[in-house]
């Protein structure tokens, strides 16, 4: 029992420190608690990790977003210039029938849950949806919200020398309206920023930067001068207050991967069988598949994988088919992109299988926002947050269903709309975490819930 | 960052009648593969060749047929106004195969 104010508050049962009782307290005197308050209450066991089953989780983003109609909710039935070019194939699920160009995922449909109804009411902008299905939050420059990955990372910490969260290979850059994407850890600090990868692990000259000491210095070297800075940290430690703490925090983790032959390890696909890396798709998105399966054996509990930094000049999921910049068409889904997410998630999920690492690894397949129903004049289809489909399988996920429908023309949801915040609530419980009694500190060091929302209790078996 | 492409995919076909089997594909893009059927030289079929390692063309229309593994090559995503590739093609990644309908 902790006592906060005159209220005393369970903290090990369980049970006892859900969010009703924290907010109770919070209106007694917990409002105003300090960082370093809040992460004793944590190793006091407001996130006992003892009790419950971690989980990992793997999200490949498809940034641009694919076309609904041309993917996981076809509707053969609609005129042509809704239905699209592309034919519908019957799944290992009755009942559940996919894109053409998927015919290996539709032969593991029992595995993963396809979600129809999800949307946002937000500006049909890259950067909106971005943000949405990175925090679960709506964007809000004064109140910047942590990426899911960061939450993670506040939450659990780290196992071993690797980061909690990594995205790769790079980094969203220009899509269009900004530079916040939702992908830094916010006022959870450097200390819980993801770490990037920043290269391509397909490419022959593929390197982690940060895993390669600076020109002329060996890890001797490097260890002396750690030695040296942790003693001159050491006196500014005692002079600093906490966004000093992060640095260091940020420092100190950078170090660690730097000399961490573990770290090596897990970034080096050169240990994999060249049988295993075709099987990935020798490609950007198969290679880094491939590098989070790495990941997570090794240690990291998050890992998103960026489907391209860019919407543009590229062949990517946004289709708007505009004969100039942004020109893709339905040939790059056909000829690529379907293809090669096809050969990739596939693997994914077999090569997680086949390790058992399936049942304790969430992989979310997520994106901004759906396209519009009627193909634009030149073929294409433009963005539109009206409704989507994302998808989840692995962990605790009940695979071989369908949650939520679009209406005939896959403009609105039709059956059980799902927001954005919802499907982050899933993520977190599927890897473990209950809302009602895990907490985090929020701006100003108030203790809030993770995401306001509820999880999508159909998700799980 | 856009994506390119390294080294060779290659793979073996063989032929039993007219039953197409192929091996794996090694350095493997992960792009289309498709077999493409050709008829006395002209082409007649790309058939999806990813989900299953044989195929057998349903076509007996008398004439000579040759076969081969193709995989679409990414070198750009520039397209014609009708939206299709003009820079990135399909290329050939296996042997070729051939048999006759009399």
């Amino acid at each position: 029992m902790l006592g906060i104010g005159n209220e005393k508050v369970s903290l090990c049962d369980g049970h006892g420190s859900t969010r009703r009782s924290f907010l109770q307290a919070g209106s007694a005197g917990l409002v105003g608690l300090s960082l370093p308050s809040w992460m004793s209450l944590e190793a006091s066991g407001a996130v006992d990790q003892a009790q419950q089953k971690i989980r990992n989780c793997i999200t490949i983003f498809l940034v641009g977003s694919p076309g609904q109609l041309d993917t996981w909710d076809m509707k053969p039935e609609a005129p042509a210039e809704i239905r699209g070019k592309f034919r519908p194939i019957d799944t290992n699920v009755s009942g559940i029938q996919i894109c053409e160009h998927f015919p290996l995922m539709a032969r593991m449909m029992d595995k993963v849950a396809l979600i129809r109804s999800l949307h946002h009411k937000t500006g049909a902008t890259h950067e909106n949806g971005q943000r949405w299905m990175m925090t679960g939050h709506d964007f809000n420059p004064d109140s910047m919200k942590p990426y899911s990955g960061s939450v993670i990372s506040r939450v659990f910490g780290n196992r071993g020398t690797l980061p909690a969260s990594v995205i790769l290979p790079y980094k969203i850059g220009n899509t269009g309206a900004g530079p916040l994407h939702g992908q830094t850890a916010a006022y959870l600090g450097s200390g819980h920023e993801p770490f990037f990868l920043g290269s391509d692990p397909a490419r022959s000259d593929f390197k982690v930067s940060d895993l390669q000491p600076p020109a002329g210095q060996t890890e001797f070297r490097l260890n002396a001068r750690k030695q040296l800075l942790s003693q001159i940290d050491e006196v500014q430690r005692k002079a600093e207050t906490n966004p000093e703490v992060g640095r260091d925090t940020a420092y100190a983790r950078a170090f660690n991967l730097l000399t961490s032959p573990e770290a090596k390890q897990a970034f080096d696909l050169t240990q994999e069988t060249p049988k295993l890396r075709d099987r990935y798709g020798q490609n950007s998105l198969g290679q880094s598949c491939l590098m989070a399966r790495r990941l997570i054996e090794r240690g990291c509990r998050y890992v998103t994988i960026n489907h391209f930094d860019t919407v543009f000049g590229i062949s990517c999921w946004d289709m708007h088919a505009d004969g100039g910049g942004l020109n893709n068409t339905y040939a790059d889904y056909e000829r690529l992109l379907c293809p090669q997410f096809d050969w990739a998630f596939t693997a994914l999920i077999e090569d997680l299988s086949y390790r058992g690492l399936l049942n304790d690894t969430a992989v979310c397949v997520l994106s901004e926002f759906g396209r519009t129903p009627s193909l634009n004049p030149r073929g294409g289809r433009d963005h539109h947050p009206g409704v989507w489909t994302n998808f989840m399988a692995g962990a605790n996920i009940k695979g071989g269903q369908v949650i939520g429908s679009s209406d005939k023309q896959g403009a609105r949801p039709q059956n059980n709309p799902i927001e954005p915040p919802q499907i982050l609530a899933s993520i977190y419980h599927a890897m473990g975490i209950d809302l009602e009694t895990t907490m985090m500190p929020g701006p100003g060091n108030r203790p809030i819930r993770l995401v306001e929302a509820e999880p999508i209790q159909q998700l799980f078996g | 960052m856009d994506q390119k492409f390294e080294g060779t995919p290659k793979a073996e076909i063989q032929l039993a009648g007219r039953k197409l089997t192929r091996g794996d594909v090694t350095n493997d893009w992960g792009s289309q593969l498709v077999w493409e059927v050709r008829r006395n030289g002209q082409v007649v079929a790309q058939v999806p060749a990813r989900s299953d390692a044989s195929y057998e063309h349903p076509d007996t229309t008398p004439g000579q047929y040759e076969v081969v593994l193709q995989m679409f090559k990414y070198d750009g995503y520039a397209k014609d106004k009708d939206g299709n590739f003009t820079q990135s093609k399909f290329v050939e990644v296996s042997n070729k195969v051939a048999y006759t309908v009399g």
